[in-house]
């Protein structure tokens, strides 16, 4: 049954482009223009969902972004407004949660448990027995509402479609773009001001679009000056989410060509609120039921969608719109019955399930309608407001909260009719008063003096919250007025106590529609004034959001080496380390560790911190933040060194080399590179700013390449150009510069981290590729092969080289590090020295050891705890290899001082439960303790 | 996200910084007792209102800054450069 | 050992053709589009630390935040101050030599603390070219790049898809640009956010061109 009528002079349809869509699997007609709903009511349609809790049918109550009853699956996107999308060719819309189908809905028999389902049924249900929450949650599963994710239906994102981000710095932000943001808008922009207005509705105009002519006159004219007036960035299917510290705005845009969703992070410097009225519904008996509608959603229908929404109709009106709605109807061609609440007419119920059969009035009368259209009053949108720091006054003349303007601070104002009542150009004024007034505060306009927009008028209008029946107050979460009365009586008085027990106004709409009339009810029930009942809290945000929206774009930064691609193309698998990816092993990492102690490997450690330190002052710096002396490092020489916090924990460690006089080339583990640059900046720039020193990070300026084994010497002096590597010119802890495989300005030392003779090569980045290949081609008769990380840990292990933040936590004082030899107590001052001189002697609490297992091949997983003979923990694994040169497990572990002597047995726990000995070496190291290979 | 004001480059979005707390004194470690410098290490203020704190802007001019700020609103007052005396 | 010369690869992987310009690997793609995006990282670098509005500061002669163009050591030089007393100063390709030494001379005329380090492998360096480019760097940097904050030759230091770089706007010909530079390790990430964020404004990978970022022809190979 077609319910399309003639054409209408505001009608956002084209008659020109019809399409179809399916519904639940059926064929239907509709117009470019249509959205979901008023295609489908078009067709007569009158039910899009089942609610909430009892599965109730439901049908247009808004006909807007609002409306609670026609949620419904678009494609394999849930919950998509159907009142507020427009409606594509081909498009497949599906009702959501209802089965077998929305006519017939099994789960309507909770309908009939509805004495079951009481306000507070969640707490009170599904309590104790703990043990039945599994079986609880399947059943609540069942009830929750909501579509389905991707149900097995190809993506309606194209290839290029993203959820998406940007950031905006707006002079001016309006949000609404009804008659005065729209003058807001055109004004600010004029006095100079980059503007943002943003509406969430699909065109500007708000209540303009479906008023009369002379509102559709205006409505024409001031999207005109919008168009018209540079300046103005105009967001249509927009909503503001939230307002924030900084007046930062988020703003959810929709309908962008290749962007599902955009989030503006919009930095306004004043923000202007104009949005407007919100319709409330009236509540009482069947408030429900298909065909029970706003005068809003009517006027929409009718004059945006040229809908006939019934045949035959009564209107409640309490107020102008709802005169005009019946008017409006009249000349559609619908049979009115009118009901005036000015003078005392009422409605007490309506009768019918899937639709409207009948109204009973509150004289007694009953009266034949499939439309009962209610006009009761207006609820301001003063949540973007209150975001703000406004708390809203109850209105008794306005019958309605109003906002507070002299809480707001001075980067937001409100126009329109959020503040008051007028008439179209009263708004307008107001707006363009507004606007003219936020540009000034935005400091862009020439006008100088504060002028506060004059106030608007406030209409008097009845109270209409609840008529003499229960009705549903919020049709989202499906809670009646009698659940609230519930809900006062067991002592839950406070709205905000009482929408917690209840669920009111916790469902997609927000409280956007019911807030008002769940406080107006509170009240009532408590017998109390609802200014002194006070509402609920307003918090971002406004309006439902995906969660694709809120992530955006994917941006986690990563580090990659100048010789990341060699590694990916030869088979390395990459390890995730901070940022970096990094090659943890070229498939065989223990016959890498095993070529690096026969003969030798290269390995790619570019991720190791490298700070360029300068000045006069360095080795004072050096001496303040290393635990041990620097004073007389010489020119040539690298030094290993341990810095620690002020609490005496260690934080980094690394070597440092002097390559002149006053500059010295300093190294930070991976992990570290950052804040140990940041740590020696803090020094500088607060405790010691007196201190000529100039500290820079230089990581990447380099391609690092250690290559370690008994052969390296051999491979380095095929490569090097005017370097002298032998072993008396170039010693053990000694740094060099030059020239290597042609490329200059090279930095090598002569360090050990693996326990082997090994340099490190600090190359130029863009040659660290030249290097590296030059390498492997001139060390091929020498067996070099590339190692990983993997193989690194091995042998460092093997070697009993502790990794910070591995070996160590937290609580790793200098001595708990096994670090007592380097510690210089002698020195005036370093970061630590009082508590290292104080409370970290050795003895307390716990100490880096090596273990040796029994069996000795059994390596327990790190993190393995330590029991003493009692059975008590006493430490824990901290490294754990099996070493391919011992054959055996070797590890490190922290351990209670009174346990780390040598030979000291403890159990280690192992993960499968199960126990093993392990005995406390004699050293850490377990491969060359005397260092004879590293200084070879 | 609140703004904090930097000396340098102006206000910019508070995860460019990176917080180094409130500023207390270093007590001098050569004469200090445990106790003084335990409550130096461990102890702060928390004030619910103004207070002093540092702050590092890690994604600009990289210096450490002395920004007051109001805990209870995170209103800021202008900002200095640590290094310009007022640090500590 | 007789070596050949060692090709220099920078921090992004180069769009084919790719070809050698002074010693680096480089695209030889040539777009005509509206917004390009151009690896510059060839570019001679050098990071210069001297005290805020001392006597090196007077011989740069580049306010802070700002950007100048000049010719010294016989080559044209873009200068910028995008920290206080931190300056990064760009040369031709090839340049990177003469560019240091005539740094070291100025400090070595001042009586200050002076560090001039070459960065030329340091850092990766982009240039984002199009009237959309502004439009592109809202979605990855949350600071106002509008002409009223950052007018041409600006230079400045934020977050841009979260890594620490500087922005240098940077026109050319009247056309939008900016020189983007970070460290070099996130230069392929930082070119690949770019790159994505720009797909809604069609940007494209165009190869380096001389002048890159003066007005001298670079040295061809």
């Amino acid at each position: 049954m077609s319910m399309r009528l003639g054409p209408r002079v505001g009608e956002v349809i084209d008659r020109d482009e019809p399409l179809s869509f399916t519904w639940n699997g059926r064929t239907y007609p509709g117009y470019a223009g249509d959205t979901i709903a008023s295609a489908l009511a078009a067709c007569g349609v009158r039910v899009f969902s089942r609610s909430f809790k009892y599965h109730r049918p439901r049908g247009l109550l808004t006909a807007s972004h609002l409306d609670p009853g026609c949620m419904v699956q678009v494609d394999d996107e849930p919950n998509v407004r159907g009142a507020h999308r427009r409606v594509r060719p081909g498009m497949d819309v599906r009702s959501q949660d209802t089965w077998p189908t929305l006519s017939f809905d099994v789960k309507a028999a909770n309908e009939l448990a509805r004495r079951m389902l009481p306000a507070g049924f969640y707490y009170k249900t599904f309590m104790s027995p703990g043990w039945l929450w599994p079986a609880y949650e399947r059943v609540l599963e069942r009830f929750a509402h909501g579509g389905v994710v991707g149900p097995g239906k190809v993506s309606a994102l194209d290839g290029n479609e993203r959820y998406d981000k940007r950031h905006a710095h707006p002079d001016v932000l309006v949000a609404g773009g009804g008659p005065a943001g729209m003058a807001a808008a055109v004004t600010a922009a004029r006095s100079g001001c980059s503007v943002m207005l943003v509406e969430e509705e699909l065109e500007l105009g708000g209540h303009l679009r479906w008023g009369d002519d002379v509102d559709l006159t205006a409505l024409s004219e001031l999207r005109g000056r919008v168009a018209a007036t540079p300046g103005i960035e105009v967001l249509t299917d927009a909503v503001v989410l939230g307002r924030y510290d900084g007046n930062e705005i988020s703003v959810l845009q929709r309908g962008l060509p290749h962007v599902a969703e955009r989030l503006v992070k919009a930095r306004a410097r004043t923000l202007v609120a104009a949005p407007g009225l919100i319709e409330r519904p009236y509540v009482f008996a069947g408030n429900d039921v298909p065909g029970v509608m706003l005068s809003t959603a009517v006027r929409r229908l009718v004059n945006l969608h040229a809908v006939k929404p019934g045949d035959r109709a009564v209107v409640l009106t309490a107020n102008a719109d709802g005169d005009a709605t019946a008017l409006d109807l009249e000349r559609a061609g619908v049979e009115v019955t009118r009901v005036d609440a000015r003078r005392g007419g009422d409605v007490t119920r309506a009768l019918g399930r899937g639709r409207v059969r009948a109204v009973e009035l509150g004289d007694g009368r009953r009266v034949e309608c499939d439309l009962l259209v209610t006009a009761t009053g207006w609820t301001s949108a003063v949540s973007l407001l209150t975001m703000a720091g406004d708390q809203p006054r109850y209105d008794d003349t306005a019958a309605r909260f109003r906002p507070d303007a002299s809480r707001l601070p001075s980067d937001v104002m409100a126009t329109g009719g959020v503040v008051g009542d007028g008439s179209c150009a009263q708004l307008v004024a107001h707006g363009e008063a507004t606007g003219r007034e936020a540009a000034r505060r935005s400091a862009q306009s020439s006008v100088t003096a504060s002028a506060a927009p004059p106030p608007l008028p406030v209409e008097p209008h009845p109270a209409l919250f609840r008529g003499r029946t229960h009705g549903m107050v919020d049709f989202s979460e499906d809670v009646s007025s009698k659940d609230l009365f519930t809900a006062v009586e067991e002592g839950f008085r406070c709205p905000e106590l009482a929408k917690r027990y209840t669920t009111a106004t916790m469902g997609p709409a927000q409280g956007k529609l019911e807030s008002v009339n769940v406080v107006a009810i509170i009240a009532e029930a408590t017998g109390a004034a609802i200014a002194e009942t006070g509402t609920t809290t307003w918090r971002p945000p406004y309006a439902p959001v995906s969660l694709g929206a809120l992530a955006g774009r994917l941006r986690e930064p990563t580090r990659l080496s100048p010789l990341a691609s060699w590694h990916h193309s030869h088979g390395a698998a990459p390890l995730v380390a901070g940022a970096w990816i990094r090659p943890d092993h070229y498939g065989d990492p223990v016959a890498e560790a095993a070529s690096v102690r026969d003969g030798v490997g290269i390995i790619d450690v570019t991720p190791i911190g490298k700070i360029d330190l300068r000045g006069p002052d360095v080795s004072r710096l050096l001496n303040l933040v290393y635990v041990n002396k620097w004073s007389k490092l010489e020119v040539g020489r690298v030094r290993y060194g341990v810095m620690c916090g002020e609490d005496g924990v260690v934080i980094d460690d690394g070597v440092t080399g002097r390559l002149a006089e006053d500059r010295y080339l300093m190294s930070t583990t991976s992990s570290g590179a950052v804040t140990v640059w940041e740590w020696l900046e803090s020094w500088l720039q607060t405790e010691r700013p007196q201190w000529r020193v100039h500290a820079t990070p230089v990581t990447t300026s380099y391609a690092s390449i250690n290559v370690a084994g008994p052969r390296s010497r051999d491979l380095l002096a095929r490569v090097v150009d005017d370097v002298d590597v032998a072993p008396e010119a170039f010693p053990y802890m000694h740094v060099r510069t030059g020239r290597l495989a042609g490329v200059p300005g090279c930095v090598v030392w002569r360090i050990g981290f693996t326990g082997e003779l090994s340099f490190e090569l600090h190359v130029p980045a863009g040659y660290g590729l030249h290097v590296w290949e030059r390498l492997l081609e001139a060390g091929r008769d020498l067996g070099v092969r590339p190692f990983g990380v993997e193989a690194q840990r091995i042998l460092r292990l093997e070697k009993g080289h502790l990794i910070v933040g591995q070996d160590t936590d937290a609580t790793t004082k200098a001595y708990g590090a096994a670090l007592d030899g380097l510690v210089k107590l002698d020195k005036d001052d370093f970061v630590g020295r009082p508590e290292l001189s104080w409370g970290g002697q050795p003895g307390d609490g716990q100490r880096l050891v090596g273990l040796r297992m029994s069996p000795d091949s059994l390596v327990p997983a790190e993190g393995s705890q330590l029991l003493d003979h009692r059975g008590l923990i006493c430490g824990r694994v901290t490294s754990s290899r099996l070493s391919p040169a011992l054959g055996r497990a070797v590890c490190l572990a922290q351990v209670e001082a009174a346990l780390a002597e040598p030979g000291r047995q403890v159990t280690v726990r192992l993960v499968d439960g199960g126990t093993a000995r392990a005995a406390v070496t004699e050293q850490l190291a377990q491969v060359d303790p005397e260092g004879v290979r590293l200084r070879a | 996200m609140i703004l904090l004001p930097c000396p340098w480059c102006g206000p910019r979005d508070a995860d460019e910084f990176g917080y180094a707390g409130e500023i207390r004194p270093r007590p001098d470690p050569s004469t200090t007792t445990p106790a003084e410098w335990r409550g130096y290490l461990y102890l702060r203020r928390n004030t619910a209102g103004w207070t002093r704190e540092r702050w590092f802007h890690r994604m600009g001019c990289r210096r450490y800054l002395v920004l007051e700020r109001d805990t209870t609103n995170n209103d800021v007052r202008p900002s200095t450069d640590a290094s310009s005396g007022s640090g500590s | 050992m007789p070596e050949t010369t060692p090709v220099i690869h920078g921090p992004v992987a180069p769009a084919p053709p790719v070809g050698v310009l002074a010693g680096w690997a480089v695209s030889r793609r040539r777009s005509g589009a509206a917004l390009t995006l151009s690896d510059h990282s060839l570019l001679a670098k050098a990071a210069v630390k001297a005290p805020w509005q001392g006597a090196l500061a007077d011989v740069l002669a580049v306010p802070f935040a700002g950007t100048l163009r000049r010719t010294a050591a016989s080559t044209e030089l873009l200068l910028t101050q995008p920290g206080p007393g931190e300056w990064l100063v760009l040369a031709p390709p090839g340049e990177q030599t003469a560019l240091v030494t005539w740094l070291e001379r100025c400090a070595a005329d001042v009586d200050e603390l002076v560090s001039v380090l070459d960065v030329t492998h340091g850092l990766c360096l982009v240039r984002l070219t199009g009237a959309a480019a502004p439009d592109l760097l809202a979605k990855e940097c949350a600071l106002d790049l509008s002409e009223r904050r950052c007018p041409d030759r600006t230079a400045l230091r934020t977050a841009v898809s979260r890594v620490a770089a500087d922005i240098i706007r940077d026109d050319r010909d009247g056309n939008r640009s900016y020189l983007l530079a970070c460290e070099r390790s996130s230069g392929q990430y930082l070119f690949d956010s770019l790159l994505d964020a720009g797909a809604e404004y069609g940007v494209e990978v165009t190869g380096f061109e001389p002048p890159g970022v003066t007005e001298q022809t670079a040295r061809a190979d």
